[in-house]
């Protein structure tokens, strides 16, 4: 009786106090990071490197880039999980024929920059076939992003298919289920959830190689910074504004991983 | 995995290439250009907007500048609408545009190494380059660039100049580039005063027209124009050889410029933007 409402009071006074400490250790996380941005405004404020005005009247067609900019990523990499499945698939296949065709993808694509390959889809497409050129300059830049971060993200889909334990797959084909079925059934969705949070963190990378899409002239974030700031000769705010936006995206989208990878591994939470 | 039959992957990646190789040994299309453009009723034009005044964004996204009052005027007279695209600079100067625009009205200079690629209208206009240096270089004459580095923007004939490679293919007298120069570039004109004003001293001249030197003097910038300009250059309108064939419509556009000649519309539209006359011939 006594015993039991001391071990109560105790319990609750040690998740106070690890309450408290927590909370303790993220204000101070945050005001170290509240001086460490002032000191880099400040710093470029002092040497007069930043204009109010020029900011206050470009900000909104520098900020119409961020639908662009979301637009191409998101696209990009649905896309290229797409790519990503197939080479993976392709890299686990007993054909030769298909493993070479997957293994030339993965290695050409990683071994040329991806500038490169942007500027290529966009000059030789046309070459091949006239009818080319039509393509939207943006479909042109995701489909580069996409064929790009496929051939990277084939050895995460291989890995996480490889994750699965041999016993599933033994136990399906002993209940007579064929491979292709095994695979779309049992195999695929669990390597969903194992490759999930690498695909996160694909994303958000891919947030900023989606800037290298300006250089074929589609009108995202970096783009019109370019241009907004070029012609007056303050290319350094616009281009601190479009990093600053950035960043910001980045951030959004790292929390919001965080969320989804929590919601994921909530079955193996213990209640 | 699964058993496969074995020739299918194979036979599918033939059929592949052999419609690939089929579509690949198909011409382009030899239509007319101007019968083109009047049939879809529209014009699309090339621009750069990093360049004010010939070409810069305003505020609410719309482009505005010389060039594209120049352009949206050509296209008036033809009776079709204008829509713009913003490829990069040197994709307009290397010509294969692949049928992406119709036209560039972009202040490119004619020069017979472009030629080979695009077919030119006559003249518009033209601009004198202007070399400029920082006011406390010391340097007072062209001869005190010998040696050093000069900064001028990617593809441009600022850049041919100091190569030594520049070509009108008129007997226009150019200025010899200061001994033993080099060139340096930075993705557009204004990124090398920008440059300066940022404390940098990687190089010592800086080499644009005459409009862009004045407008960062205009604006504060720490730069002095040094000399008289160093040539002169017969700005035109552009069209793609490789594409569909742009004969007809270069006659057309070229009586048109004639007519804004005679009617004084395109002295207009350049006091407007420059402030001074720009479109008749200055010098030999």
């Amino acid at each position: 009786m006594a015993t039991v409402e001391a071990s109560a009071a105790m319990v609750e006074a040690i998740a106070g106090a690890r309450r408290r400490d927590q909370l303790r250790f993220r204000s101070i996380f945050f005001a170290t990071w509240l001086v460490l941005v002032g000191i880099i405004v400040g710093g470029l404020a002092a040497a007069g490197k930043v204009d109010l005005e020029f900011l206050g009247e470009h900000q909104a067609f520098v900020l119409g880039g961020i639908p662009v900019t979301i637009l191409v990523a998101a696209s990009s990499i649905v896309i290229a999980v797409a790519f990503a499945i197939i080479g993976a698939l392709g890299r686990l296949s007993t054909n030769a024929v298909i493993y070479g065709l997957a293994s030339f993808y993965v290695s050409l694509v990683r071994g040329t920059p991806l500038l490169v390959q942007i500027l290529f889809v966009y000059l030789a497409l046309p070459q091949i076939w006239i009818e080319f050129a039509k393509i939207p300059l943006i479909a042109l830049g995701i489909f580069a992003l996409a064929f790009n971060y496929g051939a990277y993200m084939t050895e995460i889909f291989r890995a996480g298919i490889q994750a699965i334990p041999r016993g599933q797959l033994e136990a399906a084909a002993a209940i007579g289920m064929t491979g292709r079925l095994t695979m779309r059934r049992i195999i695929l969705p669990q390597a969903v959830r194992i490759v999930t949070p690498a695909i996160g963190n694909e994303f958000i990378a891919m947030i900023k190689d989606s800037a290298l899409v300006s250089i074929i002239g589609v009108q995202e974030l970096l783009w019109r910074a370019q241009r907004a700031g070029t012609p007056e000769f303050r290319l350094l705010e616009a281009l601190l504004l479009a990093a600053l936006v950035y960043w910001i995206l980045t951030i959004v989208f790292s929390v919001l991983q965080d969320r989804l990878e929590k919601r994921m591994a909530e079955s193996d939470r213990r209640l | 995995m699964s058993h496969r039959t074995p020739g299918l992957a194979k036979i599918g990646a033939l059929a592949l290439i052999a419609a690939f190789a089929a579509v690949a040994c198909a011409g382009s299309s030899n239509d007319d250009l101007l019968a083109k453009v009047k049939a879809a009723d529209k014009i699309v034009m090339s621009t750069d907007p990093e360049y004010p005044p010939q070409s810069s964004l305003a505020a609410d996204g719309s482009y505005e500048g010389f060039d594209i009052d120049v352009g949206t005027e050509i296209a008036k007279r033809l009776g079709v609408e204008i829509a713009f695209e913003t490829p990069s600079w040197e994709a307009i100067t290397a010509g294969s545009w692949a049928g992406r625009w119709d036209f560039s009205v972009g202040s490119m200079t004619i020069t017979t190494d472009r030629e080979k690629v695009i077919s030119f209208s006559s003249p518009y206009y033209y601009t004198p380059a202007q070399m400029a240096v920082l006011p406390d270089s010391g340097i007072t004459s062209l001869d005190g660039l010998a040696g050093k580095v000069i900064c001028v923007g990617e593809g441009t004939t600022y850049l041919q100049w100091l190569d030594g490679t520049l070509d009108f293919g008129t007997a226009t007298p150019q200025t010899k580039p200061p001994e033993g120069a080099t060139a340096t570039t930075l993705k557009s004109d204004r990124n090398c005063a920008e440059s300066w004003q940022a404390g940098r001293r990687d190089f010592d001249g800086w080499l644009s027209s005459v409009t862009t030197v004045q407008g960062a003097i205009d604006a504060g910038l720490p730069v002095m124009k040094l000399g008289d300009p160093v040539f002169s250059e017969p700005l035109a309108v552009a069209f793609d050889k490789g594409g569909a064939d742009p004969a007809s419509i270069v006659t057309e556009v070229n009586k048109l410029l004639d007519a804004m000649r005679s009617d004084g519309t395109l002295k207009a539209l350049s006091e407007k933007w420059f402030g001074e006359d720009l479109t008749t011939k200055v010098g030999g």
